[in-house]
């Protein structure tokens, strides 16, 4: 099983590697290119449909720092495809370096059982879950933003902190009254 | 940059990695091109903080490696409820470690200012002049605030006094009214003392007169009847025994 291990090659240096996963393509495109416009650090960014990732370019491919998940709550699809991308993500990562992004929470006609899947996913697999707006400008910005802070953190560029501290303060956690139903 | 089409003959049908390469700085580019091995040429010249910024980084992903080897080492099988327990006693520690540290960082950083001030004082260049009348002004205000700080401590001294005594009135207020209170209760008892054996006096000489005056009554109605007078017609005999009735026969 070809696993994305998270210590398997050298780091680089001055630089961050994020890898997004996504089953439609579509917002990933939009984060990169903000992405990118990083200046302070070196950011590549791997962008790919879904997981494991084709072996023929495993030798130049850097080390990932932080593999995003970006999740469309208004298809189903979106949600399997994610779930079944992570069984080739070897366990190193869980502890801070995978982080879950969710788009059209708003959106009236997501069923809320969606969106609770999505929490009871991240908070069993003790990851920080992030909501994103991808249809304005604006949005994408400021999800780029959020995105920044966790991956600095990931690939060590904060003195103090690593990824696993960050880990026990960003987690999802559950509300207790998850499983009841929602007054609508 | 792979294209799916190619991907997709190698590997199982869900797995098109598309993957591109969108960094645009320099230095990256000058490590890919060709087999440069003076890398320095190929890149602007790095400034001593940005390689301590990457020394720190280097230094930060060396310990996640660290962590990782010994986690792998020390294996052991716990539960995750266990580990959640465990979770955040952990953290606190951590907390008051990093906090420990940072204050002592502080403070190293302040005593080392100070040793610069005070070497800085003993020269005498401008700076050193400026340096010497914030000081001065800093002495003035300090004693200032001393004797201001003198001056409260006073008054609140004498305020305390003042409650105290306040204070000492009151309780002596409260004893005085408690005599007067006290005496003027048993001043009342002792009037109804003497009140109430005179009163039981009277009343047991009332219950005497009272026996004496029905038996009294008794004996005349039994001399009216045994001797059959005829007191019907006499209207004064009439009203001695009407009275006769009225009065109850006491037992």
């Amino acid at each position: 099983m070809s696993l994305l291990k998270p210590f398997s090659k050298l780091p680089g240096l001055n630089s961050a590697n994020i890898l997004l996963v996504e089953n439609e393509e579509q917002f990933q495109q939009s984060l990169a290119d903000v992405l990118v416009e990083e200046t302070s650090v070196a950011v590549n960014v791997r962008l790919a449909k879904s997981l494991p990732l084709p072996m023929e370019n495993d030798e130049s491919r850097p080390r990932i720092d932080l593999v995003v998940f970006i999740i469309n709550l208004t298809s189903e699809l979106s949600f399997q495809s994610a779930e079944t991308s992570l069984k080739y993500l070897d366990p190193g990562y869980f502890l801070g370096k995978v982080c879950f992004m969710v788009t059209n929470a708003r959106n009236a006609s997501v069923p809320t059982e969606h969106l609770d899947a999505v929490r009871k996913l991240a908070a069993s697999l003790h990851c920080p879950l992030l909501f994103a707006e991808d249809q304005t400008p604006d949005g994408v910005t400021s999800a780029t933003e959020r995105l920044l802070t966790v991956l600095k953190v990931a690939a060590s560029l904060v003195p103090t902190t690593t990824a696993l501290y960050l880990s026990n303060l960003t987690r999802c956690t559950l509300p207790p009254d998850i499983d009841q139903p929602s007054f609508d | 940059m792979d294209s799916s089409g190619n991907a997709s003959h190698c590997f199982p049908m869900d797995s098109s990695g598309n993957e591109g390469n969108l960094n645009r700085k320099m230095k990256t580019v000058a490590l890919n091109d060709g087999p440069a091995p003076d890398i320095s040429t190929g890149q602007k010249e790095m400034s001593p903080g940005d390689m301590l910024r990457i020394k720190q980084q280097m230094s930060n992903q060396c310990f996640e490696m660290a962590v990782q080897v010994q986690a792998d080492k020390s294996k052991r099988s716990c539960s995750t409820s266990e580990a959640d327990r465990e979770l955040p006693d952990y953290i606190s520690e951590l907390e008051r470690v990093k906090t420990l540290h940072f204050n002592n960082t502080l403070s190293l950083h302040r005593m080392q200012m100070w040793h610069a001030v005070g070497e800085k004082l003993k020269q005498s260049d401008p700076e050193a002049e400026a340096l010497k009348t914030v000081t001065e002004r800093c002495m003035a205000l300090c004693s200032q605030i001393k004797h201001l700080q003198q001056e409260s401590r006073n008054l609140q001294d004498e305020i305390t006094e003042i409650q105290k005594t306040r204070l000492e009135m009151k309780r002596l207020t409260h004893e005085k009214m408690r005599q007067i209170e006290e005496l003027t209760s048993k001043k009342e008892h002792a009037d109804r003392e003497k009140y109430k054996a005179v009163l039981e006096k009277g009343q047991a000489n009332l219950e005497k007169y009272k026996k004496m005056a029905v038996m009294t009554q008794n004996v005349l109605r039994g001399i009216l009847l045994a001797c059959k007078i005829n007191w019907l017609d006499d209207p004064s005999l009439r009203d001695i025994a009407m009275s006769l009735e009225e009065f109850p026969i006491s037992d």
